[in-house]
């Protein structure tokens, strides 16, 4: 097969190990203090400020940055157990998880001196929350057609206007990355002409608009940006370089556990049923699904090892993507075939929540961070074929 | 015999080179010549210790000649030999038959072994035994008297049914009545093991089957012109092809994991190797499925070569346990420890 799509096993990692088993007795405690309780794709819908501090305190966050930064200078693998454990349980980590799985990193590649000093400690302590600043209500899927505009004025800041959608918990974060065109877009080179800026999103100008999911859920918005004046210090990386710097993001963002452990809380529950009802239907289709989790683990624990090793495997991300977003909603189905439950939000049966919530949810597997068809382009990419 | 797997890689490459996979019939049940030409080479005993007989080498550079085998549509009996029933019948504190000679395995629970004199012998029917009606020596998991037992025996003078598998690979029945054979009792931990690593074998044939037949799924995408560009070209095609991918990759991933718990020996090896062997049967449908549909009529026939390897995708996921037995024996194991015990069970098994 194509060498541009495999990688190399993953080593085992005990100091994984031993930070896994930290991570576990820590989840058990605050579920028995109830502190916070299970629930699916919490790392879209999961805000708990208190909670992310709390991760902060124990050292889970920024974990493999330089502790100049306040940083903690563990594996990729070591990090990987951590946001596992915390996905599985189905803890509320969805106002960290841009920054501490994207935004920090990005700015420690691209981030000026002052940049990383100001905002990487906060990010560390749980204190500093980032988004995405992507996609566009006229650009989805073809990112390079963004009309989002910084200027350079007199002064030497960038004055932005434009806007931007789908951008996760804008109304509880505290900057955006935001991808923006610096001079007009070229036909003949379409990735050319765009920047990232690092936007506060308190600044004067900017409008932020709840866009709500199907059942009402606010998690996402409209972020308008009317003449706003951004530092012109704030430009990250260099002008002009933006396409670049956006896809050297996304072996961070399509490569994680939560690429496939958005449904595992209603995989764990079906467990439950299946000890219950010891049905034989139902056992097979637990060790179905489990196979296929124990597969994607392998898959991304093979690319934590290659960001260990540093490279930036953006193929074989996509890949990873792609194989468990399908996997997350195939839960649904799967559950549902074997298992008599009526999914509803306000169900006593636990089962029946879990399923209403990952169906509610679903929609959304397969389109965030790239739809799968985006990713099996680039998959298609790795094979020669494009 | 060195080590390095590249070199092994590459010997039994260039010994496949001059044996192209053929059509298997009654009248040509295995590849005889072949057989002989690895055997010369010393590849019939990598991975079995030399003391025992074998070529030395470790249990690495074993998968990496099942792999290349398989991907190549070799009919010989070498995963049989090299990862279960050599293995099997060294642990069981057996004689190794000759290495050169093909040995293979089949599971048999229901044939019973009896002490007779100073030995064994063996009685019921062994079913779907693999290379059998070809191989030497057949290694069998069979019920003694306390449980388990491995029996070992030659296959001279043996009833074997002429059965074959979807890629006609012989697939005999073998009728026992008081048959002498050498006998080892297995404990429980043991008998699951050997199931799992038989399990694990035909997970790492499909892994490398699988990835073969990707290969030439691409490959005649870019060569097959049609409406003035290649196959490749048409979105349609490439989202097929990378779903084919991605279901290769998984198995891969998984595959490696669980020859990685073998070869470490952990006491999860037998969760590992079924999660293998049900996560390569699943990709199967997929890639055999898409690989056909890219290829078109002309892979639809027997002139072509995309069938080696698709009959035995299809005849592979359903021995050594179909996914259906694996996948109650992975869940079973998951929950052992009780419905809190799955997370904890998933990350420890691989």
């Amino acid at each position: 097969m194509s060498n541009s799509l495999v990688l190399a096993p993953a080593p085992r990692s005990e100091a994984a190990e031993q930070v896994r088993a930290e991570v576990r007795e820590f989840l058990a405690d605050e579920l028995a203090a109830g502190t916070f309780s299970t629930h699916v794709d919490t790392w879209l819908s999961g805000v708990d400020p208190a909670f992310s501090r709390k991760l902060g305190e124990r050292g889970w966050l920024g974990m493999t940055w330089p502790k100049k930064y306040g940083g903690h200078e563990r594996s990729a693998m070591e990090r990987y157990a951590v946001t596992e454990e915390l996905l599985a349980a189905g803890a509320p980590v969805a106002a960290h998880w841009i920054a501490d799985r994207q935004s920090g990193p990005n700015l420690l590649t691209y981030g000026t001196e002052k940049q990383r000093q100001e905002i990487l400690p906060r990010i560390v302590a749980g204190e500093c929350y980032f988004v995405i600043g992507m996609s566009e209500p006229d650009s989805g899927s073809d990112l390079a057609s963004i009309r989002t505009k910084a200027v350079r004025n007199g002064d030497g800041d960038w004055v932005v206007n434009g806007a931007k959608v789908w951008t996760s918990n804008a109304h509880e974060s505290h900057y955006g990355i935001v991808l923006v065109r610096t001079s007009p877009s070229d036909s003949a080179n379409r990735h050319a002409g765009m920047s990232q800026l690092l936007i506060d999103l308190s600044l004067p100008g900017i409008t932020v608009n709840p866009i709500r999911i199907l059942d009402g859920g606010h998690h996402f918005n409209e972020v308008v940006f009317e003449d706003v004046v951004v530092p012109g210090d704030m430009l990250l990386g260099e002008e002009g370089n933006g396409w670049h710097q956006v896809t050297a993001e996304l072996a961070f963002e399509r490569s994680g556990p939560e690429r496939f452990l958005s449904t595992y809380p209603l995989l764990a529950e079906f467990g439950r049923r299946v000890v219950d009802s010891g049905d034989p239907a139902q056992l097979t289709v637990l060790g179905r699904l489990s196979a296929r989790v124990l597969a994607l683990r392998q898959m991304s624990l093979r690319i934590a090892a290659a960001l260990d090793r540093g490279e930036l495997p953006n193929i074989p991300a996509a890949l990873v993507k792609d194989v468990g977003t399908t996997f997350e909603a195939d839960v649904i189905e799967e559950v549902r075939r074997v298992a008599d439950v009526m999914p509803s939000l306000d169900s006593p049966d636990p089962l029946g929540r879990a399923l209403a919530e990952a169906q509610l949810h679903q929609p959304g597997f397969t389109l965030r961070g790239g739809t799968n068809e985006i990713l099996r382009g680039i998959v298609a990419r790795g094979l020669g074929l494009r | 015999m060195a080590t390095d797997q590249d070199l092994v890689v590459e010997t039994v490459r260039d010994i496949l080179s001059g044996h192209e996979p053929f059509v298997l019939t009654p009248a040509r049940r295995w590849d005889e010549g072949l057989w002989s030409a690895l055997a010369s080479a010393g590849l019939t005993g990598v991975g079995l210790p030399e003391e025992a007989g074998g070529s030395g080498g470790d249990l690495a550079d074993a998968v990496a000649i099942v792999r290349t085998l398989a991907s190549g549509a070799a009919a010989v009996p070498v995963a049989e030999q090299l990862l279960v029933a050599g293995p099997a019948v060294i642990a069981a504190g057996l004689t190794l038959p000759p290495v050169e000679e093909p040995l293979t395995f089949g599971i048999a629970d229901t044939v019973t072994a009896t002490p007779s004199g100073d030995g064994w012998t063996l009685t019921g029917t062994a079913a779907d035994v693999s290379w059998a009606a070809v191989a030497a020596h057949v290694a069998l998991l069979v019920t003694g008297p306390d449980g388990a037992a491995l029996a070992l025996l030659p296959t001279s003078g043996l009833d074997a049914s002429d059965g074959y598998n979807l890629a006609g690979e012989p697939r005999s029945s073998l009728t026992l009545a008081e048959t002498p054979a050498a006998v080892a009792p297995l404990n429980d931990a043991q008998a699951r093991e050997l199931r799992a690593g038989f399990a694990l074998a035909r997970a790492v044939q499909l892994s490398a089957a699988l990835e073969q037949v990707l290969a030439w799924t691409v490959q005649y995408a870019g060569e097959r012109h049609q409406f003035g560009r290649p196959l490749g070209k048409f979105q349609a095609i490439q989202m097929e092809l990378a779903e084919m991918a991605g279901e290769v990759v998984a198995v891969t991933a998984l595959t490696d994991a669980a020859v990685q718990a073998l070869a470490h020996g952990s006491a999860d090896v037998a969760l590992a190797a079924a999660a293998a062997k049900v996560r390569a049967g699943a990709a199967v449908e997929v890639v055999a499925r898409l690989a056909h549909q890219v290829h078109g009529a002309i892979g639809f026939t027997q002139e072509h070569k995309l069938h080696h390897l698709t009959r035995r995708l299809w005849s592979w996921r359903d021995e050594a346990g179909s996914e259906l037995v694996w996948s109650r024996v992975l869940a079973s194991g998951l929950l052992a420890d009780g419905p809190d015990g799955l997370w904890p069970a998933l990350t420890r098994v691989v």
